[in-house]
């Protein structure tokens, strides 16, 4: 909450809505009470009133493949209205975060972190046996599959779902619920919607389709037989758009128009969840990049794949904005206050921690994809998948899967991109055309420079021996002399193309590694330069600046007057509205 | 009535063409002086670059993050602008419509003394007048709440998305009919105090409240069949000015000229407006006729005196 400031993901704490979990007894199998020897730590910053972690030391260690019983009596009281991922609002419950969890004992020691405000989690593998009891009427939806469900002849009902190979889990509950269930390949889902939006449903089930096919299609099997996917009520939307295993919750708002795909982009990427942050159980705490980032960048391609390629997250009123546009608008924002591979807490800001954490790792994925190309891309994340499911990979792992299936070494790339906060910006510094004068000098004879022979990549060929005034003939056409000149303007060295366009419509492609600070390209050629382009294509996601990647050598007006013009009719338009008649106002409901 | 009005309220203007234009171009002027700023800003960012004849097609949403990325300055400076020139712009209406009212009431041919004259003196008039008439604007604003008032009453505290939904667009209609509300009796009370040289605003205010209240269906009718039109000129010009996306010269300025085209017709509209409300005002504020009293004088037996 010091972190927060009581604010978490947009919700305000409501002060009278506090929610708490209370360890009550600590027993062992036998009975013995090791409550008294539980102790609270804080082992990432000097809050000793951090109570969030404890340790329970026992009486003697536990030996490697030994197990031990350990009965927890705890009271979970939820958030009103929910809060942080979890609570209750009047009739709906949603049920995360709820119970004491084992940290992770990893490289020999335990990794259990406090909880953060800009965080999430970090548990292990288990199976997981819950009852949860009920009103009768309940609708309940939760992680894993369920047993049975037991009236209990009280008006209360007991549902028993049963989850292996989880590390964590969540459970919903309401009577108002409104069930929609299909299926997508070998996978059941099941939405729970509420009635004021149950016209959202198929909408929702068609999404949920769609990030199974995908996620299955393209980077593997998804391990469980079952997906539920819960919309939050209204006022509950601090439990929205979260993921737990078999079980994510959604967000969506009556009245939201086709033409903003918030629905789709939230369902793939909490589907996408299920697959970086539980199938691949990284540490949210450490490297946030990996759940959020590596899902960032699957629901980049998925979207744009399914929807795009123009407009895939918005296309509304003549607007249309791609998912990778809206990512690399935040990156931009905050491109250089961290690198991307930083403990979550540690960020300059939230803003940095969402950049570092979503945007930048979900750009620069989507720059590799397009360097790498996609095939070799999908391979990349298909081995990630294979070689890590079911265990707790670190950065370096998935840079060691990429490298070994690219068959390139990257770390060059990783290095910059993760753990650094050098941005990428290449720009056309300077573009020239010019008539080609012939050389003089005291008593030495030039040649007349023939075309495509000197020049070319800064490098300076022999000239030929031919004399000026035998070559010099009226049936030469007119050479020119032009050149384009590239600045690296960012820290981040990328290898990067050069297209210089003539007018005669020929276009010549050049390489450059992007190491030095600028390069000079060349060129002798009976026709001018028109322009020259960096990376015409956008490839390169990372960089900072589309628009000085490329000059004319004849500055074109054109978009600058249209924009000019539409810009000025809207200033026009309100100008004349305060006193005539607030037309724009009928068309802004307010709520 | 609100035809009757409208009519030679359509004829003034008409007949006074460059009174219409000095609006337009008033208009045209704060544009401008908003625009130009922010153009210098374009043009400083695109430099030579291809982006200048690329925006000439579909604006692409990764100039303008980088645009604002790269202008966070600038663009703060700008933002002051957009502050400052609107409130400088509408007093400069209010200043202008001082003058057009006087021309109207007079019934007169337009000259730049009239016209300037009679906006230079009830400029003052009219700024006092916004200053009285705010605790109305405030009143008139509430009008909204009517919604929400009622929602809670009928839906509860927790009303379903739908129910809230549904009342934000009644909401948004409440809030609109407010201001044209408060425009009306804004006009009215301009009117007022220019047929009567009133200097009290107070007064003009009180009578022009007066005057709506009395003649609602006509004051109303004639405000709204204006908003309508202007509504549909908007409507009509909206899918046009989006066919013009061409990339080409050409097409560039015929859509810069539709654009000027239409807010040509909305200071029409403006300068329609304040003419026909004054024909409706004079029209339904007019003294009573003369009154006739007429008797019959039984004369029988009398022998009328003669000197």
């Amino acid at each position: 909450m010091k972190e927060s400031g009581g604010v978490s993901r947009g919700n305000k704490i409501d002060k009278e809505g506090w929610g708490f979990i209370e360890v009550n007894k600590i027993t062992s199998a036998a009975g013995e009470d090791w409550t008294g020897q539980m102790e609270f730590i804080h082992p990432d910053d000097d809050n000793a009133e951090d109570k969030t972690v404890f340790r329970l030391p026992l009486a003697k260690p536990l030996a490697h493949n030994d197990s031990i019983i350990v009965n927890f009596d705890f009271t979970a009281k939820l958030p009103q209205p929910p809060f942080a991922r979890t609570g209750a609002k009047a009739e709906y419950f949603f049920v995360g975060q709820w119970f004491p969890k084992i940290g992770v004992y990893i490289d020999q020691q335990w990794n259990c972190h406090q909880f953060h405000a800009n965080s999430e989690f970090f548990a292990d593998y288990g199976v997981y046996n819950v009852r949860m009891t009920v009103p009768e009427k309940n609708i309940l939806g939760a992680t894993g599959l369920l047993v049975e469900k037991k009236t209990n002849g009280d008006d209360t009902a007991t549902h028993f779902y049963h989850a292996e190979d989880v590390h964590d889990f969540a459970w919903t509950t309401s009577p108002e619920f409104v069930e929609f269930t299909g299926r997508a390949q070998d996978v059941e889902i099941r939405v729970l919607m509420q009635p004021d939006r149950a016209y959202q449903g198929l909408r929702h089930l068609e999404a949920a389709k769609t990030a199974v096919e995908y996620f299955q299609n393209w980077y593997g099997d998804y391990p469980f037989p079952n997906l539920t996917v819960v919309d939050p009520r209204r006022g509950a939307g601090g439990a929205g758009g979260m993921e737990y295993p078999t079980l994510i919750t959604a967000g969506s708002t009556y009245g939201l128009p086709e033409g903003l795909r918030a629905v789709e982009l939230v369902i793939i990427h909490e589907f996408g969840h299920n697959y970086w942050y539980h199938l691949l159980a990284s540490n949210e705490f450490e490297e946030s990049w990996m759940d959020e980032g590596i899902n960032t960048y699957t629901e980049i391609q998925i979207m744009s794949d399914k929807y795009g390629p123009v407009g895939d997250a918005l296309d509304l009123f003549g607007i249309k904005l791609n998912t990778l546009q809206q990512h690399r608008g935040s990156y931009l924002f905050n491109a250089d206050y961290d690198p991307t591979v930083r403990r979550t807490w540690e960020y300059y800001s939230g803003g940095s921690w969402g950049a570092n954490s979503y945007s930048r790792p979900g750009v620069l994925l989507t720059t590799l994809q397009n360097y790498l190309g996609k095939e070799t891309m999908q391979k990349i994340m298909r081995a990630y998948v294979e070689r890590w499911r079911f265990k707790h990979p670190k950065t370096r792992d998935f840079i060691e899967v990429a490298n070994d299936v690219s068959g390139q070494n990257l770390n060059w790339f990783f290095e910059q991109a993760l753990f650094s906060n050098a941005t990428l910006d290449y720009s056309v510094d300077r573009v020239f055309t010019r008539e080609a004068k012939k050389g003089e000098g005291y008593d030495f004879k030039f040649s007349v420079a023939t075309p495509d022979s000197a020049m070319s990549n800064g490098k300076n060929e022999p000239a030929d021996e031919s004399t000026a005034d035998s070559v010099a003939s009226k049936s030469q056409p007119k050479l020119y002399e032009s050149g384009v000149h590239i600045r690296r303007l960012g820290a981040f060295k990328f290898p990067v193309e050069v297209v210089a366009e003539f007018a005669n419509g020929e276009k010549v492609r050049e390489q450059w590694d992007g190491q030095e600070l600028w390069k000079k390209f060349n060129y002798i050629k009976p026709t001018k330069l028109v322009s020259a382009s960096i990376d015409p294509e956008h490839k390169i996601a990372l960089d900072m600046n589309y628009t000085n990647n490329s000059k004319a050598i004849e500055a074109a007006s054109l978009g600058v007057n249209k924009l000019t013009a539409r810009l000025l009719f809207w200033m026009q338009f309100l100008l004349d509205q305060p006193e005539f008649m607030s037309l724009f106002t009928a068309f802004i409901p307010s709520f | 009535m609100i035809l009757t009005s409208l009519q030679p309220g359509w004829q003034m203007v008409r007949a006074h063409k460059r009174m219409l234009a000095v609006f337009y171009l008033a208009n045209l002027f704060f544009g401008l002086l908003l625009i130009w700023p922010l153009r210098a800003m374009l043009k400083n960012f695109i430099g030579d670059s291809m982006m200048g004849g690329k925006l000439g097609g579909a604006l692409d949403m990764d100039f303008l993050f980088e645009f604002i990325k790269h202008n966070e300055q600038a663009g703060s400076v700008f933002f002051g602008l957009v502050l400052i020139v609107p409130a400088v712009a509408w007093l400069f209406t209010l200043f202008l419509s001082g003058g057009a009212l006087a021309v109207f009431a007079q019934d007169e041919k337009y000259t730049p003394a009239r016209f300037w004259g009679g906006a230079a003196q009830y400029f003052g008039r009219f700024c006092r007048l916004v200053l009285w008439s705010l605790p109305v604007l405030v009143l008139l604003f509430c009008l909204q709440y009517f919604e929400s008032g009622a929602q809670r009453l009928f839906f509860g505290k927790d009303p379903y998305e739908n129910i809230s939904y549904w009342g934000g667009w009644i909401k948004a209609g409440l809030r609109a009919l407010s201001f044209l509300l408060f425009g009306m009796i804004f006009d009215y009370a301009r009117i007022h105090a220019v047929i009567n040289d009133e200097n009290k605003m107070r007064a003009s205010l009180g009578a022009a409240i007066k005057f709506v209240s009395q003649n609602f269906l006509a004051t109303f009718g004639l405000a709204f069949l204006l908003f309508a039109v202007g509504a549909l000129a908007l409507v009509i010009y909206n899918p046009l000015a989006d066919s013009l996306a061409a990339p080409s010269g050409l097409v560039i300025l015929l859509l810069f000229l539709l654009q000027q085209f239409y807010m040509l017709f909305r200071a029409t509209l403006r300068l329609t407006l304040y003419a026909s409300q004054l024909h409706l005002y004079r029209g339904l504020e007019s003294t009573p006729a003369a009154i006739t009293l007429t008797a019959e004088v039984d004369m029988h037996g009398l022998t009328p005196a003669t000197e």
